[in-house]
């Protein structure tokens, strides 16, 4: 039996966003937003949704009196991902 | 980039992937604070070695308080610096904690020699710096897959050993520039000139 892909992680920037994350430390939204091409408005409606699901920590602070929005993995960030990968794995698996 | 739900696990692969190597082709270090240091040590321990060899002047270690405007400088580059970084990677931490280690291990062995030897202590100090200094200088170099930096932390194990048949003290003091030249000026000025490269 197949498992279900987590559904918020199947989606392309999510996922782009969670696939930088998990090699990084922290990064800054300038360069989730430079590296995955998106746009700030799209970008910022998904990390809310990640933030929302618990998968992400976001800290917003001021820098040079400019708002500076931060995003790190959380614990429940990285088993999705890892989950999501396995059951990635099962699909490729079959399919081979 | 689009954001729908309806792409298949290939692709979902392909992205990761793609993202990952996105993250890491940022090198951060520019080698600057290698250049500083390395010709800063360079220069105060051939200037030592004059004082005390050529010159016999008793307070020959006085060189050594150029360190501390360095120090400051340095405290403030990295904190523009780390303003200015939009991004951390685990590879910045932990060589950071590297670093961290050293300077910790460094104060403590000289506590140590100063109470727990006698007589001229300060004879062993050269050999224990390169042999303390070799392990961040290789640490780095395999963490950022540097050669320079690897070739550099074993050249100073190397110079530790010769440095044991070297007795007159004063020509100790030799080593110390040499070890400069190779784990820091060196491996700088490479650092410099790939992270120019990277960062075009």
């Amino acid at each position: 039996m197949f498992k279900e892909l987590d559904p918020i992680l199947h989606s392309q920037l999510r996922l782009a966003v969670m696939s930088l994350l998990i090699s990084v430390k922290q990064a800054e939204f300038t360069f989730i937003k430079e590296k995955t091409n998106s746009t700030a408005g799209n970008l910022s409606v998904q990390v809310q949704k990640l933030k929302e699901a618990g998968y992400i920590d976001v800290t917003k602070e001021f820098k040079d009196n400019y708002p500076n929005t931060t995003c790190k993995i959380t614990h429940t960030g990285i088993k999705a991902f890892e989950e999501y990968v396995k059951s990635l794995r099962q699909y490729l698996d079959v399919k081979k | 980039m689009e954001n729908d739900n309806d792409f298949s696990p290939q692709q979902s692969l392909q992205l990761i992937e793609s993202m990952i190597n996105r993250a890491k082709d940022k090198f951060a270090e520019d080698g600057l604070m290698y250049l500083v240091w390395g010709w800063l040590v360079f220069i105060c321990s051939l200037l030592q070695f004059l004082l005390l060899h050529v010159f016999k002047y008793p307070y020959h270690y006085i060189v050594w308080f150029a360190t501390i405007p360095t120090f400051i400088f340095q405290y403030f580059y990295y904190s523009k610096k780390s303003k200015h970084q939009i991004v951390k990677t685990y590879t910045d931490y932990i060589i950071g904690f590297v670093w961290i280690t050293f300077a910790v291990v460094m104060i403590l062995l000289g506590f140590l020699i100063g109470f727990l030897t006698t007589g001229e202590y300060y004879s062993h100090i050269i050999h224990i710096l390169l042999a303390v200094y070799g392990m961040p200088v290789f640490l780095t170099g395999v963490i950022v897959r540097f050669k320079p930096l690897i070739i550099g932390g074993i050249a100073c194990w190397v110079l530790c050993i010769i440095s044991t048949f070297i007795k007159n003290y004063d020509y100790q003091f030799l080593f110390i520039p040499v070890a400069m030249l190779i784990a820091w000026i060196i491996p700088g000025y490479k650092l410099r000139s790939r992270y120019k490269h990277i960062n075009v």
